[in-house]
């Protein structure tokens, strides 16, 4: 332990005050005599640890440095040392010799037999390239990092084929959903699980509907969201079965795996990081919403069609025309008909325009920093990282910050042992204000709602509450954005720190022991601070209301609310694996694993609420109304927590033949916690074998020049998953009740329903991939083929409510996957000053439910034979002349009467669900056909430029209707859809008694008795998107050399980025970004242009 | 080392069983008694709003077009059941369910319960009792009232004695609805341990409870001896009515008053007390001088109307009360022609209700009455005694089910006599969840 804590804090070079000479040298290629630039030069500890050895570890201290741009470099060393080593990836490791002749070297480094053995990490194994049989994807981050994203999985946005990323809203800190090849469930959640140099994370899942507004107003810590993408070396994606089997049940989805930076031997190197960003303001006019004109004309339009009459008070026309008594008079004799003073209280409305874009969103300046400090010898090498991450989200009030340190350093006590520790810590802390207390009020929804000539502040600056924002005709507790931004906050600060620990014993060539610890904890913290004057502390109030002799009363005290939610998140994993390698008679080649693992992980969350809040003592009021004791808003204190532990053991083996044939298998037993769980899923046995060719290793192939790789695999292996919220017994949950005054007493809730038939949910995947190099591999192509069926997936199913429930998991469904990806790295062009690199990938997913339970009392259609995210819509076939919609039935246009079958004096359609069912037809795939990305790298000499962008091929959308045709009402602002209501697709407005052939049962239908919500599935909504995004835009200047040497530093570089700063294809009107057509809440995606330096020394 | 290896991880094997054996914090498999006990409370204190919602759809009550929150209850106040508004506070159903579900899960499981036996017995009994009073309420609002010579005929609702989520669930007939309740009560009597719950617990049934419930059973399936039988047998173990005349603290209704037998359900809740006023037709059935329930149950407001003091308290849970046991008796002695018997009690029991002044006239009154009009009569006290206690409904339908007309917001609604929105339809949840009701 003393030794560690000397080795931390000596950790730059020591030397001896010895005799000591200086010894300068070029390091250059073998072959191509080119300067090898970052090689390192050192003595090893071997050389002079024996005679020192008695003093310990510290006496063959580092003594080392790299080589510069020119390969040069330079070493001070004592008069003693007799050799020194060259080492750089790719290349085999030298010794010379020096004596105290030694002055100018020239060494030449030979390219290792292995030097395009690029090594895979799987988390549990390193895998050479050669030997690896299953899918995987990999990118180093330094060729994708962004300046102005927070974190590493919104920067994958098209760059690894088979795995979609979509962003879900722009809201700072919001996460990408990431899917790889599909989706193989139906109700679960589809996120790959993230490993961090071996450690699974925990974390919340990504919510699957992030249209739904809950999922985008609330603050949420995701596994990775603190990582600092700075810290990331690269990203390996393992797709198929036989990569991610050793993982166990958790992998599903696949497995995406981080490998952080590691210093490298040498001498230290310092890289310094400083950007600044500018968050665009977005374009609130892509929301095509009417202006104050438009609006006014539009309102006095609802006023004057006296068979519009929902809510047909609001809205400032019918106020100025009910105030001045002459609403009537307005319908029956128009505009014309208004006394001069109504007329010009009329057409002052239209001459008010609040600019709400300027209201509600923002430009933004931000900044970014990052300071590295790595290097390394023999007995250890370390990377220490600092960054802070600033940014001001484009919607005024959101924001995130984000500090993190990084601390890693290994140490080789020995031939024999090794030991590695890691520290990651960082703090990130998102903010925004209460935007869900309502759903009117998300701001992106507000600004879709709100009338345009809305004032916020009146002439003497006070709040002006939306008279149209009400929760009842009599009641309207005063909602104002600015006042709510003001008075509210919304903060969710993120603890966390991961600490890996790890050794590794070689007990002999063929023989190691590895074991490794990580802890994860994490500390989130969000509050929700409503002072007394906000809309939300009114709304809540609200919920206190009783009678009291003199009227309504209150028991919810007077003053603001102070919500807060902690949560202690503890984990630890631990797995040692033992790993034997050998090599008999240089053909056959024998890697095995054994392993253990056991993770344990605990959730602690308190949540605790303060009423009667004083932002300025920070005290609260307690509640003695005996009422609140039985409104479980008014709670106080509420705790909960979760322990889950989970064992397993796994091995592979793999056998190479004479380089070109490998057999690869793995199997894998899951154990978790038992409680209420079938005893018989105990354990789930997941397993996969695979199985590679090396083509280009045969000597067929040795004549044949244009190949310079080529590889052909193979895989299959099966994975389980059981839900563990079901079990054959009823499962009781605490809670307490109070049923008469003064008596609290314990209760027991059923959780869920007793189920002893369900089956563990299974997928078999299969793959065949190849690899092929052409042209000395400067055109290098990798796809892949694969076949997932999942079945017996687990959903819920709406039961009779007799049952005592609403719905129940059930075994329930079917659903393949098949899909194909493609990857073309190719250089273009390769000379001296010119380089000109790009890669291409284009993934193709098509999942089919196969089979699927049909739910007798399901309105829409069954999945069965279409993809898991099939699109049905209601075909339309125009208007009838009065405006109502028309639909196809056998081949002929029929009214909606006819169509579902509506009778008067019933309850609506007299339609089974059957037939209501086959009212639908398939319109589309919800996810896109082809996703995919292209990225081009130019180099002119100092100069680069990078040019990333992410594509998305026919997905199908069906968005948010734009108007309601018998909810249309003059308190809302609408998209100018509504102006074309009755032309076109666009439905009609219409009341009870608007004419037309049976109008007043159309109104019926779609007014109140179409439980199905059938209007929101008219294919009039529906939309193919494809579009392509240029995610990023570098253009980046290394200064040279000379200038440098004379700075004494090793590397210069400015850049300046745009991102997101265009996108070609559908038009998205009346939305933000084609990500996101159709969510009426999500914030828009920001576009930002960014300028920094990248220093090392 | 490889043998360490190995040792450790076969060591490991023998451990994991415990290593993965946690017990969920919060959570529970029930088992004992105790568990069972919790179980059962989370049943009774799942709450149901028919008794508030229903109050709307009778003649008690006088909504405002403009009053707060209107929204929600003025389709149900004009019976607009074919298409109310979305917002129309819905009729509760699967809260029925779940309670039946817990109770059968206790019930069915009675083998299994670890304890003391005495204990599992009180608990077996209240489960059956609770699951018979959750049939009881479905199909009083579900289904036709009784009729001896069609309940056979006549469709109720699905009734469900065991977990199951895949059977069809069909409807059954009124009369093996009524059989299952009044064998659940059978065998609640049989295993009921508890006369008499105490205060605060009397949520609970107890034999006091059991019988109160098969009285009302009886009476509704107008079979009026057997509803004389057991109101006997209930008020055996205990028959006291608080005197209005010498205490007003607090109403009779409430948990605490010596006539509470089962103090379960809600009847009052925040918009019925603050935002609905009482009916002129039911303000102008009291003597509001010498009725002495008059001041206790309304509460005048400053624009001369009333409103109902029975609000969402907690206090204010009642489902059976021993005025029910007399007036039931009263009501059965009557139909049966034992008219002089009846109007003694009558009698008796209103001395507890009125000013002595009243008495003497009320008394008079009685007196006067045939056969007829005594059973109006007494009809119209139950109204008095039981206004806006979730009674109304109920004894609307039992009895000559009027018309009844109704003004909101200008316009006039009419329910007709023997209407048949005298059953209220299936809750849209209900029906989406199972086409085959």
């Amino acid at each position: 332990m003393k030794h560690l804590l000397y080795l931390l804090v000596f950790i730059p070079s020591l030397l001896f005050s010895q005799q000591s000479k200086v010894i300068t040298g070029t390091v250059v290629d073998h072959e191509t005599k080119t300067p090898i630039i970052g090689a390192s030069v050192y003595i090893s500890s071997a050389i002079i640890g024996n005679q020192t050895a008695t003093e310990g570890v510290l006496s063959g201290a580092m003594l080392g440095t790299t080589t510069n741009f020119d390969g040069e470099f330079s070493l001070k060393i004592e008069d003693k040392i007799t050799s020194i080593l060259i080492s750089y990836i790719g290349y085999e490791t030298e010794k010379i010799a020096i004596n105290q002749q030694t002055k100018k070297l020239n060494i030449q480094l030979k390219q290792s037999s292995e030097a395009l053995e690029e090594i895979v990490l799987t988390g549990y194994q390193k895998i050479e390239k050669r030997k690896m049989t299953s899918s995987y994807a990999k990118i180093e981050v330094d060729d994708i990092e962004q300046a102005g994203v927070a974190s590493v999985d919104q920067m994958l946005a098209g760059q690894l084929s088979g795995v979609s990323v979509q962003p879900t809203t722009g809201a700072p800190g919001a996460p990408a959903k990431i899917v790889i090849r599909g989706t193989a469930t139906l109700n679960g959640s589809s996120d790959p699980l993230w490993v961090l140099d071996g450690i699974p994370l925990e974390g919340n899942d990504i919510p699957q509907d992030f249209r739904d507004k809950d999922n985008i107003d609330n603050l949420q810590s995701y596994p990775i969201a603190g990582l600092n993408p700075e810290d990331i070396e690269s990203i390996t994606v393992l797709k198929d079965a036989s990569a991610t089997s050793i993982y166990g049940a958790r992998a599903a989805n696949g497995v995406i795996v981080i490998t952080s930076k590691n210093g490298k031997k040498g001498k230290m190197n310092v890289r310094v990081n400083a950007n600044t960003f500018i968050t665009q303001k977005p374009d609130y006019d892509k929301l095509n919403l009417m202006n104050s004109s438009e609006k006014v004309d539009f309102e006095l339009l609802l006023a004057s069609r006296n068979d519009l009459r929902y809510q047909r008070d609001r809205g400032a026309v019918a106020r100025i025309l009910n105030n001045s008594g002459a609403y009537s008079d307005f319908v029956n004799n128009g505009f014309d008909a208004l006394d001069t003073e109504t007329q010009n209280a009329i057409n002052q409305l239209k001459n008010t325009q609040t600019d709400w874009g300027d209201q509600l969103y923002q430009m933004a300046i931000n900044q970014q920093y990052g300071v590295s400090i790595s290097g390394g010898n023999d007995q250890n090498n370390y990377y220490f990282s600092t960054g802070l991450f600033d940014e001001k989200g484009t919607t005024i009030g959101t924001g995130q910050k984000r500090y993190n340190i990084t601390l890693k350093d290994r140490f080789n006590f020995n031939d024999k042992l090794e030991i590695g520790v890691a520290l990651f810590g960082n703090q990130n802390k998102t903010h925004s204000y209460i935007t869900g207390a309502d759903a009117y009020t998300n701001p992106s929804n507000y600004a879709r709602n709100t009338n345009p000539y809305l004032a916020l502040r009146d002439s003497n600056g006070n709040y002006v509450y939306d008279p149209d924002l009400v929760e009842r005709s009599d009641l309207n507790l005063n909602y104002n954005v600015l006042e709510e931004r003001e008075n509210t906050s919304y903060e969710l600060i993120s603890n966390s720190l991961k600490a890996i620990l790890d050794g590794q014993y070689q007990f002999s060539k063929s023989f190691f022991i590895n074991t490794q610890l990580g802890l994860q904890l994490d500390f989130d913290r969000s509050e929700k601070i409503s002072e007394e004057d906000s809309y939300f502390t009114r709304k809540y109030e609200q919920r206190s209301r009783y009678s009291s002799s003199d009227g309504e009363a209150y028991y919810m005290p007077k003053g603001g609310i102070i919500q807060n939610w902690n949560t202690d998140v503890f984990q630890y994993n631990w797995k040692t694996t033992a790993n034997y390698q050998t090599k008999i008679n240089k053909k056959h080649e024998v890697d095995l694993l054994l392993g253990t693992e056991f993770r344990r992980n605990k959730r602690t969350q308190i949540h605790s609420k303060g009423f009667g809040f004083n932002p300025n003592t920070l005290t609260t009021i307690a509640i003695t109304d005996s009422r609140a004791l039985t409104n479980s808003l008014f709670d106080t204190y509420q705790k909960t927590f979760a322990e889950n532990a989970y064992a397993s053991f796994f091995g592979t083996a793999s056998y190479t033949y004479n380089k070109k044939y490998t057999l690869f298998s793995s199997l894998r037993y899951d154990g978790s916690n038992l409680f209420g769980v079938n005893p018989k899923y105990r354990y789930l046995p997941i397993w996969s074998v695979a199985g590679s060719w090396n083509v280009y290793n045969e000597d067929f192939m040795f004549d044949v020049d244009a190949v310079s790789d080529l590889k052909v695999r193979a895989s299959y292996g099966i994975q389980g998953n059981i839900d563990k919220s079901t079990s054959p017994f009823v499962i009781g949950e605490y809670y307490t009740e109070t049923l008469l005054p003064g008596v609290t007493e314990e209760s027991i809730r059923a959780l869920n329903a007793p189920n002893g038939d369900l089956r563990w949910e299974k997928t078999v995947s299969s793959n065949l991939g190849f690899d092929v190099g052409l042209f000395k591999n400067r055109v290098y192509i990798t796809g892949d083929y694969y076949y997932r069926k999942s079945t017996d997936l687990i959903g819920l199913r709406a039961v009779p409510l007799e049952s005592g429930f609403n719905f129940i998991n059930t075994n329930w469904a079917t659903v393949t996957n098949r899909g194909y990806e493609l990857l073309i790295n190719t250089t273009n062009i390769q000379n001296k000053n010119f380089r000109w690199t790009s890669s291409f990938n284009i993934s193709h997913n098509k999942g089919v439910v196969d089979e699927i339970e049909i739910r007798e009392e399901d309105f829409k259609p069954s999945l069965k034979g279409y993809s898991p995210n099939a699109i049905f819509a209601i075909k339309t076939a125009g208007l009838d002349s009065n405006g109502l919609p028309l639909f196809w039935k056998d081949g002929k246009k029929v009214s909606a009467v006819d169509f579902f079958n509506l009778e008067e004096g019933t309850n609506g359609s007299q339609l089974t669900r059957e037939e209501h069912r086959n009212l639908y037809s398939y319109v589309g795939d919800g996810v896109p056909k082809f996703t995919g990305g292209f990225q081009n790298n130019f180099t002119y000499k100092q100069f680069g430029l990078r040019i990333l962008s992410n594509f998305n091929i026919k997905q199908t959308v069906k968005a948010a209707p734009s108007y309601h045709l018998t909810q249309v009402q003059p308190g809302n602002n609408y998209n100018t859809d509504v102006l074309k209501a009755g032309t076109g697709n666009f439905p009609a407005l219409i009341g009870f008694n608007s004419p037309g052939f049976d109008t007043d049962l159309v109104y019926n239908w779609f007014h109140s008795s179409d439980d199905g919500n059938t209007y929101n599935d008219l294919d009039i909504w529906v939309k193919d998107i494809s579009y392509i995004r240029i995610s990023s835009i570098k253009l980046s200047y290394a200064i040279p050399n000379q200038l440098l040497k004379k700075w004494n530093v090793s590397g210069l570089n400015f850049f300046v980025e745009g991102r997101n700063l265009l996108v070609f294809g559908t038009d998205y009107d009346g939305f933000f970004d084609p990500e996101t057509y159709g969510s009426l809440y999500a914030q828009p995606i920001p576009k930002m242009i960014s300028t920094g330096l990248q220093l090392s020394f | 080392m490889k043998h360490i290896f190995y040792l450790i991880s076969i060591l490991s094997l023998f451990a994991c069983d415990s290593y993965l054996d946690i017990e969920p914090v919060g959570q529970v498999i029930p088992k004992t008694v105790e568990d069972y006990r919790s179980f059962l409370t989370s049943a009774y204190a799942i709450k149901h709003n028919h008794k508030v919602l229903t109050a709307y759809r009778t003649d008690e009550l006088v909504l405002d077009a403009d009053a707060s929150g209107v929204e929600q209850y003025q389709d149900l106040f004009v019976w607009n059941d074919i298409n109310p508004s979305p917002i129309t506070s819905p009729y509760p159903y699967p809260t029925f369910y779940k309670v039946i579900f817990n109770a059968n899960h206790i019930i069915n499981n009675k083998d299994e319960i670890e304890g003391e036996q005495l204990s599992i017995n009180q608990l077996v009994a209240e489960a059956y009792a609770l699951r018979a009073l959750q049939y009881f309420e479905l199909i009083n609002l579900y289904a036709k009232p009784y009729k001896q010579n069609t309940a056979e005929t006549d469709l109720a609702v699905p009734i469900t004695l065991s977990y199951d989520a895949e059977k069809a669930y069909t409807k059954k007939s009124l009369a093996q609805v009524y059989d299952l309740i009044l064998s659940d009560l059978d065998k609640a009597t049989a295993l009921m341990q508890i006369q008499q719950q105490d205060i605060g617990n009397n949520y609970r049934f107890s034999l006091w409870g059991v019988k109160a419930f098969q009285t009302k059973v009886y009476l509704y399936q107008q079979k009026w001896q057997k509803a004389i039988t057991s109101a006997t047998e209930a008020l055996a173990i205990e028959n006291k009515l608080q005197d209005l005349n010498s205490n007003t603290t607090d109403l009779p209704s409430v948990y605490n008053s010596v006539e509470s037998i089962l103090a379960l359900e809600n009847v009052g809740s925040v918009d019925l007390a603050n935002n609905a006023t009482i009916s002129e037709d039911l303000l102008a059935v009291f003597q509001a001088d010498e009725d002495l329930r008059f001041n206790l149950y309304f509460d005048e407001q400053s624009d001369g109307r009333f409103k109902s003091n029975k609000n969402a308290d907690l206090k204010y849970r009642v489902s059976f009360r021993t005025s029910e046991l007399y007036l039931t008796q009263i009501e059965c002695l009557a139909r049966l022609n034992q008219e002089s018997q009846a109007k003694q009690l009558l009698k008796d029991f209103a001395k507890n209700r009125y000013t002595t002044a009243g008495w003497n006239a009320y008394q008079t009154k009685i007196d006067g009455l045939d056969t007829a009009e005594l059973i109006t009569e007494i009809l119209e006290e139950r109204r008095r005694e039981f206004a806006l206690e979730g009674h109304r409904w109920y004894d609307l339908r039992r009895t000559t089910q009027p018309a009844i007309s109704k003004t909101f917001n200008g316009v006039t609604y009419q329910l007709e006599q023997n209407d048949e929105r005298y059953v209220i339809p299936f809750p849209n949840e209900a029906l989406i969840n199972n086409p085959n009701l």
